[in-house]
């Protein structure tokens, strides 16, 4: 029955309304009948009568409430009153909501790339009851890692399946396989994973084709080479073929037969697609240098465990760690704890405090742009809430209450808001996914391939939502207080423009005017470091040449290469090359200057038995004068060293100086893991082959000796120009062997790997830091224009009295350009304690470059000088006499 | 400024709920009945007391009915429902319990 009375309110509010006016006139009626009776006068009785009901405006409008849908009813009349008033101002509601829709779309965009990268469930059914198991690693820590420090050994996953009492079922599988397919016309280099039998039956995932594995695959090592394809494999290698169950693939050189084919939908289990999935028990038949499967202490496998119903994470989290503690009594001084999440793409601790510490910044930045598109919607409502200060002054008076109006006008701030995160949103979602895919195609050679999917969903729409509902309040509270709490007297009187008033709302504008040029200058510098880092990266001297240099790189290991064959294979590779015509010198290196590969070892100084850690690399006597990297003491090593793997290795000149300071390091020795003593021979000149932009890791070179022959890659030197020497090098080894993925680039192109990132956060950070620019810039025209305006009487009068132009100039600036300066210097200092931030980016500069903290501060000062200096043009030109009679 | 026989809210609620206990009354009698029964010590602030017939009736407290006044004007009287009387008892006995313990704490030496 109530509800079909709120209904009626909604709909039959005339009538309603007329009720409640007799309900009062009859009580007031009563009420004054009653004075009379009591002997008072006629007109007296009415006003006694009057005073005793209070308010009758408030009651109605506390009966109204009280009826109406509260919210409902009245939300929808400040819903059309406020389309109505930003209707009579277009050009105020254009920039409000463009500058609304800036910073939300801008926020929505960079969310929806997070929640596509990291927040969205795995793309498989329930996915809800699906989580991952990560190790992380506390005391005395020995393991062999082979991908990332969590991963779980075999004999480790076996015993989580066999004792746990939470899941299902418990999977595992190995992220990171490279392969090589053969079968097409060209070898092909694929990514795939190793996987637990039950792997697609814990996930739910039913193959499109043929079976899925079963338990006989997994029983004995070696012992089932079948494989499940991808969807997309299956298309591009098998064209599709309906019938190719049970046709072979050969992968890493060893056959594989198809079982299946998973469906198109399902890609793996990380950013990077999965082609084929084998396996767990042919790990060796993949990788024929590594033998995991019996190793205890090695880490390698990814868990993922279907939940049981009703089981809760906290119990997940109990249960395994029993077992994990357990398995740590095995290791002494060695505690383990688990890392326990609904699984995500990029869950693995390692991964997500990357991307979680990329997003955090991100987030942070363009949070800065919405708060400075906030503060520039504040002030615009600010300076057109004194121009309706009359109409919010006679409304309070005539008694509308406080809240009513603070409602309506934030009704008005919502809608704005509303407008601006809706159109921003669309235009975000519009684009992103052309700037993923642009973003995905530039990626450096050699990146893996990844899937991104950065549609939409709920997540992206709630954070859309509430954010902008958030800003809504955020840039509308202030106003509306400020509006509703001022004098009405003064307001009634019109008395707006008054001579010399000071405005309250004038502090409020000057603040958020500071607020805005404070934050804008925070995005400015650091976007002006990262642009200047790019430029140093775009330019940097790595410290050796990379001119005329090619480098071939190729796996022989994967491909079961033997040493001998290695060897040989090798040997033959480069009297080819070095036949080929320009080609002047060919060297060997385990890994090639700036490749992105990095190898590691511990190695002990005489009379110390602290390890230290280094970096090395491994190559051929004649590498350093290929790469132009001279010796600054002592030599290179010799041919015969080189052959009799000889315990000498060669050392930076920082290294040097930092092991022996003051001390000649020739002849000093150093002992490796197996107690075996090194001797310096020489110290190189230092150089940035390693990490573009750093020479200060400790770093030394051991030579390329017979055994080394398996991991070594080929660098050539041609005169005879790029093209020529990459085809050659491409064909010679084709020649001898076919199915050898043999990647030929220029060394130069290792570069590009490099700058990418810096590349990508300053065409980030510029873009940011246009828009805060843009939109401060506005924020300080409007407050100034609006200030000018507001003192046209004053200024009248000034002029009157004698001052000339230059005075009114600088009075008229120096009250515009004060908030500035503060709010500048604010940003100066904030951004000088965030710099440290970004310094990571920033290969080889300090965090405090100057010109970016001079430069950027300048302009700033410029621009928001110019901003302020068209309004104040208008203020030297006022007429003392229109002036004065502008009211 | 707390002045001698204002009204709390919830003791509002319930002295309207008692005023119609007896029978249908408008506003105005509502008001008069409590400064009548209460030896006009208790004044009803005639400001609060629409919004709350009005709020009691869209509880389905009381129902609301158009009559004519005894001096011939048209008038909303309203009456309790059973929901309303059942409300009425509940405080009646809310109130007695509270009112007695409050007076023997203040009774205590």
């Amino acid at each position: 029955m109530s509800y079909w009375m709120r209904w009626k309110s909604l709909f039959k509010r005339k009538q309603l309304d007329r009720d409640l006016e007799d309900e009062l006139a009859f009580h007031l009626a009563m009420r004054e009948a009653k004075n009379r009776e009591r002997g008072l006068r006629a007109e007296e009785a009415r006003y006694a009568a009057r005073r005793k009901l209070g308010n009758v405006t408030r009651i109605k409008e506390a009966c109204r409430e009280v009826w109406s849908f509260v919210s409902l009813e009245t939300t929808w009349r400040d819903l059309r009153y406020g389309a109505r008033a930003l209707g009579k101002n277009p050009g105020f509601t254009a920039v409000a909501v463009l500058a609304i829709a800036l910073g939300i779309g801008v926020n929505t965009g960079i969310f929806s790339v997070l929640n596509g990268v990291a927040l969205k469930l795995l793309p498989v059914p329930k996915a809800d009851q699906i989580v991952s198991v990560d190790q992380v690693f506390h005391g005395k820590v020995r393991r062999n890692v082979h991908g990332e420090p969590g991963l779980f050994s075999f004999p480790e996953y076996k015993n989580y399946q066999a004792n746990n009492h939470v899941f299902s079922g418990l999977l595992a599988y190995a992220p990171f396989l490279d392969a090589t397919a053969l079968g097409g016309e060209n070898p092909k280099q694929l990514m795939g994973a190793e996987a637990s039998c039950n792997f697609f039956d814990v996930l739910g995932e039913r193959p499109a084709l043929g079976r899925a594995f079963v338990e006989e695959d997994c029983r004995a090592p070696g012992g089932s080479p079948v494989v499940v394809l991808s969807d997309e494999l299956w298309r591009t290698q098998f064209g599709a073929d309906p019938l190719v169950v049970g046709k072979s693939i050969s992968l890493n050189r060893a056959r594989f037969v198809v079982i299946g084919v998973a469906a198109p939908g399902f890609r793996g289990l990380d950013p990077w697609p999965s082609a084929f999935w084998a396996p767990v028990s042919m790990q060796k038949a993949l990788e024929p240098e590594r033998d995991f499967l019996n190793e205890e202490n090695t880490g390698w496998l990814a868990l993922l465990g279907r939940m049981r119903p009703g089981v809760s994470l906290e119990e997940v989290r109990a249960d395994l760690g029993v077992i994990a503690g357990r398995i740590d009594q095995q290791y002494s001084g060695r505690t383990t704890t688990l890392a326990i999440h609904r699984a995500t793409f990029m869950g693995r601790p390692e991964e997500r405090s990357v991307v979680f510490s990329i997003g955090v910044v991100v987030l942070a930045a363009v949070g800065l742009v919405l708060l400075i598109a906030c503060a520039n919607v504040a002030n615009l409502l600010l300076a057109r809430a004194s121009s309706r200060q009359k109409e919010i002054a006679i409304r309070l008076s005539i008694g509308g209450s406080h809240w009513r109006i603070m409602r309506q006008l934030l009704t008005e701030s919502l809608l704005i808001a509303f407008l601006g995160g809706i159109l921003g949103s669309l235009v975000a979602f519009w684009s992103l996914e052309g700037i993923a895919r642009y973003v995905l195609t530039h990626l450096p050679h050699g990146a893996p391939e990844l899937m991104w999917n950065v549609r939409p969903d709920l997540h992206v729409w709630g954070y859309s939502l509430g954010l902008t509902a958030f800003t809504g309040i955020i840039f509308g509270l202030a106003p509306a207080l400020h509006a509703t709490r001022q004098d009405l007297s003064t307001a009634v009187k019109g008395d707006s423009g008054g001579l010399m008033r000071k405005s309250g709302g004038g502090m409020l504008r000057s603040t958020l005017v500071g607020v805005q040029v404070a934050v804008c200058m925070v995005l400015l510098i650091a976007a002006g470091l990262l642009m200047r880092g790019l430029h140093y990266a775009q330019t940097v001297d790595p410290g050796f040449e990379m001119r005329g240099i090619t480098q071939a790189q190729f796996d022989l290991p994967s491909q079961g290469y033997t040493v001998e064959r290695a060897r040989t294979f090798q040997r033959e590779l480069m009297a080819r090359v070095a036949s080929l015509p320009g080609v002047d010198q060919v060297e060997q290196a385990r890994v090639t200057p700036l490749g992105h590969q990095w190898e590691g070892t511990g190695l002990t100084l005489t009379g110390e038995t602290q390890e230290r850690g280094f970096e090395f690399n491994v190559v051929t006597p004649g590498f350093f004068a290929m790469l132009g990297m001279p010796m600054v003491r002592g030599r290179t090593f010799t041919e015969a060293e080189t052959q009799a793997a000889a315990p000498v290795l060669v050392v930076t000149e920082s290294t040097a100086r930092r092991l022996w300071p003051g001390q000649d390091a020739l002849g000093k020795t150093l002992r490796g893991e197996d107690k075996k003593e090194f001797q310096v021979v020489g110290v190189v000149r230092d150089s940035q082959a390693s990490h573009l932009g750093q020479t200060d890791g400790l770093f030394f070179y051991w030579p390329a000796g017979p055994h080394e022959q398996e991991r070594l890659q080929l660098l050539v030197h041609s005169k005879g120009g790029d093209v020529a020497a990459i085809n050659g090098i491409r064909e010679a080894a084709r020649g001898l062997d076919a199915d050898l993925i043999v990647d030929v680039r220029r060394l130069e192109d290792n570069l590009e790997g490099w700058r990418i990132p810096s590349r990508i956060v300053a065409a980030l950070s510029g873009v940011l830091g246009v828009l805060a620019l843009l939109l401060a810039s506005i924020g300080v025209h409007g407050v100034v224009s609006y200030g000018v305006s507001q003192r046209i009487r004053e200024i009248g009068i000034r002029v009157t009295l004698g001052a000339d132009g230059r005075d009114v100039m600088r009075l008229v600036l120096r009250q515009a350009l004060w908030p500035v300066v503060i709010g500048a210097l604010a940003g100066v200092i904030g951004c000088a304690a965030v710099s440290q931030v970004l310094s990571s980016v920033l290969y080889g500069m300090g965090a405090h470059d100057p010109i970016a903290f001079v430069g950027v501060p300048l302009f700033l000062l410029g621009v928001a000088f110019l901003a302020s200096y068209i309004p104040a043009r208008r203020a030297v030109r006022v007429d003392p006499v229109v002036a004065l009679r502008y009211e | 400024m707390e002045k001698d026989g204002d009204l709390m809210q919830g003791t509002l609620d319930m002295l309207v709920l008692k005023a119609l206990a007896r029978g249908a009354k408008h506003g105005y009698g509502v008001a008069e009945w409590i400064h009548e029964s209460s030896n006009d010590v208790l004044q009803v602030e005639e400001g609060a007391l629409y919004p709350a017939l009005h709020r009691l009736e869209l509880k389905g407290l009381l129902a609301a009915q158009w009559g004519t006044s005894e001096n011939n004007r048209r008038a909303k009287y309203y009456s309790l429902t059973p929901a309303g009387r059942k409300k009425l008892a509940e405080e009646a006995e809310y109130w007695r319990r509270m009112s007695g313990a409050i007076a023997r704490v203040m009774q205590t030496a």
